[in-house]
């Protein structure tokens, strides 16, 4: 059926491709990468990305509280005062964090460009760190965000996070979260330090504007910039390049009241080395058990069998690829640790047999999934900062022009015999298996077959 | 608070007549045979002010309290020793006060200011 189909296929891959190419250059703007995309949409975004996600951390926290610190008093406005003009303006300002990157992030009507470009580099240019806001508006944010990021509260993303860290150690093993206590041993201090750091040295910083003319953003952010990282630029944020490491933990997580988060595996495969290969993610789409169409089981073959055994657990296909690494895994969460037993059996089992490859019909689909992931993914605002800006902090030179049509030509350029290469190695080698919840019912790795 | 101390202080002059009696009439006022600070004293703290102090002033504010609360109970200063010394007696507390005076007066422009779009 996909034979007859071959055509309309064709032009698919042709629009997509096309679109690719209306994709905004990157430019280097006295040391610093400017990259937009205008597609005449009503409103504009304006985000800073910064290399200051918490692989490049100094200490445990630094990155995390210098999130919450983003948006506070600067030489010029006061924090109340950033909120306020913003709010006039009818802007919204955010921050958010990962584990490579913090991106400051400026949303707003069109025309108010000049507004928020000075706001975001006045972040950068002017932030005061003072004591006091550490204390009154830091501090308490960061713990409202560790408490409801606990093991109990939240047992898939911490499941993920210990996941990261049996699986890449430091560096990109650091968790996004700050440690409970971690006001201890980092003060407002450190973060100051630790932003000058960052913020001191041009190379670290990529500007990325949608809904916004190239020119018209270059022009601001040269102006607005012209005194960041002067005379002596701090050195550019390295942190050691990632390995894959594997290994096993299991995490007690208990809610007060005995009925808490759902009892949480995640079985873990990574991969080292940059960029991570695009079979990953034709992997990733081919075994995801989410359906295509609502109420339907989905054909994949976790959900199919799944469906079949009548097991009350779900299976959620993660994958999080890095600039120098991937992990690759099932998030299995179930009502008791018998059905995460048998759900994680059927989820190992399915990896298995697709290790030896994909044929015909079933290979087209799912690089065709993974194709339109790619593109609604670079369709939105924030897949675009993610993957573009990525791509453009990643790179030396301005030659990231076809950074972003690159993604999805990788797509066409897998063939099976790779896609068989590097699954059968992501299997081979030692996996993460994370068990939170009720660890004496929650199985082993040896029971599921790793 | 209205204070003609900048403008006496820019002269030197002035400053050299001056300074004598301040100190003098600071010494009179005789919280320092107490133990505390000016800054003890002053009645515009407020908690938000207090609780930017590190924890090591704010120990020492306490220390100095009690003590003088102490002091007055016996109706009798401190041993001369224990006195505040003039180069000891700094406005920790005034610059922090002027911070969250600061603070509340552009919340109150902002709660009540009026924009036209030009």
């Amino acid at each position: 059926m996909l034979a007859a189909r071959a055509s309309t296929r064709r032009t698919v891959t042709q629009r997509v491709n096309s679109a690719a190419r209306s994709f905004a250059t990157v430019v280097d703007s006295a040391g610093i990468k400017v990259a937009s995309v205008d597609n005449n949409q009503p409103t504009s975004s304006v985000t800073f990305l910064l290399k200051a996600g918490s692989r490049y951390e100094t200490k445990p926290g630094v990155a995390h509280a210098l999130k919450n610190f983003s948006f506070k008093s600067t030489a010029n406005r006061s924090a109340l005062g950033t909120v306020r003009e913003s709010e006039i303006y009818g802007g919204v300002l955010s921050a958010s964090l990962s584990r490579e990157h913090l991106a400051l992030t400026a949303e707003f009507l069109r025309g108010d460009e000049q507004y928020f470009v000075d706001v975001l580099s006045s972040i950068l240019l002017t932030t005061r760190f003072a004591r006091h806001e550490y204390n009154e508006y830091v501090l308490p944010t960061t713990h409202g965000e560790i408490s409801s990021s606990t093991p109990s509260a939240n047992p898939s993303f911490q499941a993920i996070e210990i996941a990261h860290a049996l699986a890449f150690h430091n560096g990109l093993g650091s968790s996004i979260i700050a440690p409970p206590h971690f006001e201890h041993h980092v003060s407002h201090e450190d973060v100051r330090d630790f932003a000058k750091s960052i913020f001191g040295n041009r190379e670290n910083l990529a500007v990325l504007g949608t809904g916004i003319d190239q020119g018209k953003l270059v022009g601001l952010v040269e102006k607005a910039l012209s005194g960041l990282g002067g005379s002596a630029p701090a050195s550019s944020s390295s942190s050691t390049s990632s390995k894959y490491f594997g290994g096993e933990t299991r995490v007690q997580a208990d809610s007060a009241h005995g009925h808490g988060g759902p009892q949480t595996v995640f079985i873990g495969f990574g991969t080292a080395g940059s960029p991570p290969p695009a079979s990953l993610s034709v992997l990733s789409s081919y075994l995801s058990p989410t359906p295509s169409l609502k109420w339907t089981s989905g054909t994949s073959p976790i959900a199919s069998a799944l469906a079949s055994s009548g097991v009350p657990a779900s299976v959620k296909v993660v994958y999080l690829p890095y600039s120098d690494a991937a992990l690759f895994g099932f998030l299995v969460q179930g009502a008791n640790g018998e059905a995460v037993a048998k759900a994680g059996k059927i989820a190992v089992d399915a990896l298995k047999s697709v290790s030896s490859g994909l044929k015909g019909d079933e290979w087209k689909k799912a690089v065709a999934k993974a194709k339109f992931a790619a593109a609604s993914t670079l369709e939105g605002r924030e897949g675009l900062v993610q993957i573009l800006g990525g791509k453009v902090l990643a790179a030396s030179g301005p030659s990231t022009a076809a950074a972003v049509e690159e993604t999805i030509k990788a797509l066409d350029r897998v063939d099976e015999s790779a896609f068989a290469k590097t699954t059968s190695e992501l299997v081979k080698a030692k996996p993460v298996f994370v068990a939170v919840g009720d660890v004496a019912s929650l199985p082993y790795a040896d029971a599921l077959g790793l | 608070m209205a204070t003609l101390a900048p403008k006496v202080l820019a002269s030197k002059s002035l400053a050299a007549w001056i300074a004598p009696v301040a100190h003098w009439y600071t010494n009179l006022a005789g919280y320092r045979k107490y133990g505390l600070k000016y800054d003890d004293l002053v009645i515009e703290e407020t908690e938000d002010a207090l609780g930017r102090l590190t924890p090591r002033e704010r120990f020492d504010r306490a220390y100095r309290m009690k003590r003088a609360s102490q002091a007055s109970v016996l109706h009798a200063p401190l041993e001369k020793a224990d006195w505040t010394k003039p180069q000891e007696d700094v406005r920790y507390l005034r610059p922090h006060i002027a911070e969250v005076e600061k603070e509340n007066a552009e919340r109150t422009m902002w709660d009540t200011a009026l924009v036209t779009r030009k």
